[in-house]
């Protein structure tokens, strides 16, 4: 009895899950639950015919099953209803489909992303430090003299004598070295600013992404490699990497880096681009290490700064600087 | 630094490179070439053009009609310039010439003259700033000949960029010295064209004070000009420079001004020396003092300006007032003029730092001071002012009076470097030995001596003598001559560092991550502003409209919706991070990360299948709490008022009428008047707090008020909103997860008829604690307004899902639960259920 009933509810839900149509449905219910002629009206019918010790059961069963076929035909219902309401006709799928809105990551900041995950693949972690700083941390400390016309390669704002908005994110080399032993292995994104300009490649406010490395044994070979491995990671596996003579204050020796990047054209021909100046480098100045501390006879390290904003812009063929930062809607929306 | 490459060819004859091998040499021993010019490139099209005669033009009173011998025979040129000289060479673009800038020469018609041709300016080649008047040719030249070759312009220019520490390469000899394998041994000045042979005169030398020629030298501060020579010429007759000396001038990016000028600057340019001539007869009794400058004393200086000196500045001074401000700019009352006869040539050593003070008090700078700033060869001054003499004696004539006078206080001994070979290895990572280290130093100048098993003596050369004097100086030096491709690229086992993941970045990049993908997009705006975004000022701005640093980023953000919409972008939906800055008493300001959002215009993209629905300030209420269960955990969104109305706030509720003065303004200072500041920018009622578990409210959002935004008719309701982000973010507690339920819900829907003054919030809460443990949710599902309701009254309804732990509900109990709801709601908030 009860084996059939169940049976009987199994069919029964199968055919209102399988109903199009609130006609269908309408069939269905009718089939099973109809006063006169549905399947399990006349099963409960039938329960007369049973013994008095058989009857609760199968009559709380009957029940049971009656309910459940109920609820599942009221929200079937409900659903074809809305259904509905689109029409009865089967949808047009060459109408346009309905989505959200796509906000997107700044191209700059994807760059930083970019750049951060692969330092942290060679075990960089991440350091800040603040956009005001001093003299002091902006340029004594990083060797170079306020007397010096190194000095001069960054026009700085400051706020009051001594006080001045960073000029580079190097400060963060002597903050990170002067709170946390060696080993260094760190990289620090941040905001920079210059007394420059808007014009199509200057901002006054741009981001920078330094790195810094200080160990024992750590050498020039090393320098070249983690940074040739970078540049190969980040610009494609055939990049050439090139290391150019440099002078920075805080750095020595101190180089310019520069990348040939391959680039495959529709035609599918190979093609490689010019040189392009990416990163300025070096191996720490003793005097750094010296400034914080450190023991430069025993340790060693190197250190980048490189402009995530100029890097943006050959990324993306963008021709001026200022399109990063005017926030136009129609020119973040390309970046999705 | 600009570089005649035929000069630098010049200097060190056996080069024997070509101009595209010589800037890539450059460029990898550390001083690229910017940009260089091919000038006979440029000038390919312009040739010797004779004037054969000029007259008026029939037509036009300031125009000539000439007659110009070209490469084609005689045509008739239109000119003009106010002088042309019949029989005289010039430039000459015929029809069909393409001029460096572009422009192309037709045969053109003016006031009724046919012109086949063009006589061309300095300016006009782009060979100098001169347009007065075209270029005079001087000498002989054959007609119809290329104009570049026939100057000596066949020539490369190169800007070659030039780092702070290498004041060396500021000259031809020193950059012929880098690309010449032999480097100093291959260099070998040229005689000047008409020279009679290298000047050769004796020293009248003395410490602080010497004299010669009827001119005597005295320096009053041996630290600040360590050498003074002084050469008395007489008898000079000042005119134009020959054409070699003004076209090798021009090559080199300089004007040529007269012969005697001229010569100090060919020096300069060729050697790196600064030179300077007097007339002698300007200076009083004939007497150089090279001292500060007394209190009250001006100098107006040779272009024309008056300087405002003062008494820490270093002078050139006669018996009388400063003449010079030493190292940076002649003076105008002293200079040597078409008059002048009888001068004095100056090459001082002048300390670096002391010219970079004064130069940059002064707001100059010089090529003078260019150099003396990065450092002048003390060991080639000699050989400069004898080639100066020579040079002036060839093109302006006079007679070099008595010797030249050698004022020498302070004799520069050249810097002994003591250099490890074992230290320059371990810093590079390859073995270099000693010999190899020498090999390496020697052509460049050093003096390498063996001083011990470890340890060798390096001498400096003068040239070198301001950025080599430390041991990793000179291992620089070794690694660049040794090339730095010439190092391997190996990379050896890491050590971790000891530094952790500034955990700051990390709630940065989530709440990035989040935002975008909500449909927001991230800019970037600059932390500078105008005064009434911050409270933090610049010494030195740029402008007004970056004068100060932002208190708060929204503001910013605010203007670039203003951007956006003149552009007639309707949709904007912005969100940036960055600091912001607050005043302190003592120190530097204090820094803030912030997120700021702002959303207008449609709430989805337009579709087809249903109206269009701008953002409103539920929508920024659901980006608050986005935000703030990322950043702040513990903190609630609730509507502004509510914390400063009664302590702890109970939920979120629409602020009551009438609440302007318990907003967020009040709780600012009242002596702040800025209106834009963050919590002020929103509508009174429509603006949200977030309340950290603390109780401080760490974040604002809401409708900005109208006013504040210059935005066009058609733009519809802005909401924005800003929180504070933790300095250091406590890491994010773990989720303790919960079983999913056993057993059926019971769900319940209410409605309650709620008088406009009364927050729906109040009657939610109310709900929620009379329905006790068994509530499972409970929210606002529902609010109706509608005509038939009682005036001043909407329905609020409520669906309340109810569960029990391990049992099924029965409907008597949660029959009896909604009854205690609808009772304690009216006897709470004095709303009645809707029936």
């Amino acid at each position: 009895m009860i084996e059939d009933l169940r049976r009987l509810e199994e069919d029964a839900l199968g055919e209102v899950r399988a109903a199009r149509d609130p006609r269908e449905l309408e069939e269905v219910r009718v089939r099973y639950l109809g006063r006169r002629d549905g399947l399990v009206s006349r099963f409960l019918r039938r329960l007369g015919g049973l013994s008095p010790e058989e009857r609760p059961a199968a009559g709380a069963e009957a029940n049971r099953v009656k309910g459940a076929i109920d609820r599942l035909l009221e929200e079937r219902r409900a659903a074809l209803s809305l259904d509905g309401a689109s029409g009865e006709a089967d949808p047009d799928l060459t109408l346009p489909a309905r989505c959200g809105w796509q906000g997107t990551i700044h191209p700059v900041s994807r760059v930083i992303d970019d750049i951060w995950s692969i330092f942290r693949s060679l075990g960089f972690t991440r350091a800040r430090g603040p956009e005001v700083d001093t003299e002091w941390y902006n340029f004594v400390a990083l060797n170079t003299p306020l007397d010096h016309p190194a000095a001069d390669e960054q026009d700085t704002l400051y706020l009051a004598p001594g006080l001045l908005l960073r000029s580079h994110t190097s400060p963060v080399q002597i903050r990170t070295m002067e709170q946390y032993p060696p080993p260094i292995r760190i990289v620090a994104p941040g905001m920079v600013y210059r007394r420059d300009t808007y014009d199509a490649t200057h901002t006054p406010a741009f981001a920078q992404i330094e790195g810094l490395v200080v160990d024992e044994g750590v050498t020039f070979v090393d320098f070249k490699a983690t940074l040739a491995e970078f540049a190969r990671r980040f610009w494609g596996p055939g990049t050439r990497v090139r290391f150019r003579p440099s002078f920075f204050p805080f750095t020595e020796p101190s180089a310019e880096v520069d990348v040939k990047r391959v680039i495959v054209r529709e035609d599918g021909r190979e093609e490689e681009t010019d040189w392009i100046e990416v990163m300025g480098a070096g191996m720490v100045d003793p005097a750094v290490l010296d400034n914080v501390g450190y023991d430069s006879e025993r340790y060693t390290g190197w250190a980048f700064g490189m402009g995530p904003a100029r890097v943006a812009l050959l990324r993306h063929g963008v021709r001026d600087l200022r399109l990063f930062y005017e926030n136009d809607m129609r020119f973040l929306g390309q970046f999705s | 630094m600009k570089v005649s490459f035929r000069w630098v060819r010049d200097v060190a004859p056996g080069i024997g490179l070509r101009a595209a091998e010589a800037m890539e040499r450059l460029a990898l021993r550390g001083a690229p070439v910017e940009e260089a010019v091919d000038l006979a490139e440029r000038l390919k099209d312009v040739v010797i053009g004779r004037v054969l005669k000029a007259g008026p033009h029939p037509n036009a009173d300031r125009l000539k009609l000439c007659r110009v011998a070209g490469p084609d025979g005689e045509v008739p040129v239109v000119c003009g310039a106010p002088v042309v000289q019949e029989g005289a060479c010039y430039p000459f673009a015929p029809v069909g010439a393409v001029l460096p800038g572009g422009f192309r020469i037709g045969k053109r018609k003016i006031r009724g003259c046919y012109s086949e041709g063009m006589l061309c300016s300095e300016r006009e080649l782009e060979l100098g700033q001169d347009h007065a008047g075209i270029m005079l040719l001087e000498g002989q030249y054959e007609v119809g000949a290329p104009f570049a070759a026939a100057v000596g312009l066949d020539d490369v220019r190169m800007d070659v960029e030039v780092t702070p520490n290498r004041g060396d390469l500021l000259s031809h000899v020193g950059i012929a010295r880098e690309l010449h394998p032999k480097g100093q041994g291959g260099i070998a000045l040229p005689p000047f064209p008409g020279s009679r042979g290298e000047q050769v005169a004796g020293f009248a030398r003395g410490a602080e004070e010497a004299a010669s020629g009827g001119c005597r030298i005295r320096i009053e501060d041996p630290y600040l000009c360590s050498r003074y020579l002084g050469a008395v010429i007489r008898g000079v007759t000042v005119g134009p420079s020959p054409a070699w000396l003004a076209d090798r001038l021009r090559a080199a990016g300089a004007r040529p001004i007269n012969n005697v000028v001229d010569a100090t600057n060919y020096v300069m340019l060729e050697l790196g020396q600064p030179l300077h001539a007097f007339d002698l007869e300007k200076l009083a009794d004939a007497t150089i003092v090279v001292g500060r400058a007394r209190p009250g004393e001006s100098l107006v200086t040779l272009d024309d300006e008056p300087r405002a000196i003062t008494p820490d500045m270093l002078m050139i001074r006669d018996a009388r007032q400063p003449v010079a401000i030493a190292g940076v700019m002649g003076g105008r009352d002293s200079e040597v003029s078409r008059q002048s006869s009888d001068i004095l040539l100056e090459c001082a050593l002048f300390e670096p730092r002391q010219v970079r003070a004064t130069r940059r008090a002064l707001a100059m700078s010089t090529d003078a001071s260019y150099r003396f700033e990065r450092g002048v060869d003390p060991s080639a001054m000699e050989a400069a002012v004898l080639r100066a003499v020579s040079l002036i004696l060839a093109t302006a004539g006079g007679t070099l009076d008595g010797e030249i006078i050698d004022a020498h206080p302070r004799p520069w001994v050249p810097p002994v470097v003591g250099l490890r070979p074992s230290r320059a290895s371990h810093v590079l990572g390859v073995d270099f030995t000693p010999d190899a280290i020498s090999a390496l130093l020697v052509p460049l100048g050093y003096t390498v001596e063996a001083a011990g098993a470890d340890r060798l003596d390096v001498t400096v050369p003068g040239h070198r003598s301001y950025d080599t004097l430390r041991e990793v100086d000179l291992i620089e030096e070794v690694a660049r001559t040794h090339g730095y491709d010439a190092f391997p690229e190996v990379m050896s086992a890491v050590r971790a560092g000891t530094v952790p993941d500034h955990p700051l970045f990390q709630l940065e990049d989530r709440l990035r991550d989040l935002l975008a993908a909500n449909g927001i997009s991230e800019a970037q705006t600059p932390a500078l502003g105008p005064k009434r975004h911050g409270d933090v000022a610049l010494l030195n701005p740029m402008s007004q409209d970056e004068s100060h640093l932002r208190r708060d980023r929204l503001p910013g953000l605010l203007t670039h919706v203003e951007r956006n919409m003149s552009r007639g972008v309707r949709d904007v939906r912005l969100f940036e991070i960055g600091t912001a800055f607050a005043p302190s008493d003592d120190g530097p300001p204090m820094e803030s990360s912030r997120v700021a959002v702002v959303l207008t215009g449609g709430r989805t993209p337009p579709h087809w299948s249903s109206p269009p629905e701008p953002f409103n300030v539920y929508d920024m209420a659901g980006v608050l709490e986005l935000i703030a269960t990322e950043a702040c955990p513990g903190a609630t969104v609730v509507p502004a008022g509510a914390r400063a109305a009664g302590g702890r706030p109970a939920g979120r509720r629409r602020a009551g009428v009438g609440s302007v003065d318990s907003g967020p303004a009040a709780a600012w200072g009242a002596d702040e008047t800025s209106a834009w500041v963050t919590p002020r920018l929103f509508a009174p009622g429509r603006c949200y707090e977030v309340v950290s578990d603390g109780g401080e409210a760490v974040g604002w959002g809401g409708q900005i008020r109208p006013e504040l935004l210059d935005l066009p008719p058609w733009a519809g309701a802005v909401v924005g909103a800003e929180v504070v982000l933790p300095a250091v973010p406590a890491p994010r507690p773990d989720v303790t997860a919960r079983d999913l339920p056993d057993q059926p819900a019971v769900q319940r829907d209410m409605a309650f008829l709620v008088p406009l003054g009364t927050a729906a919030g109040e009657v939610l809460d109310a709900a929620r604690k009379a329905a006790g443990r068994m509530l499972e949710t409970g929210d606002v599902f529902d609010v109706y307004e509608g005509e038939d309701l009682p005036s001043g009254t909407r329905s609020v309804a409520l669906r309340l899902r109810f569960r029990a732990r391990g049992r099924t509900l029965t409907d008597r109990e949660v029959d009896k639960t909604c009854r205690r709801v609808l009772r304690t709601v009216k006897e709470k908030t004095g709303v009645e259920p809707r029936r």
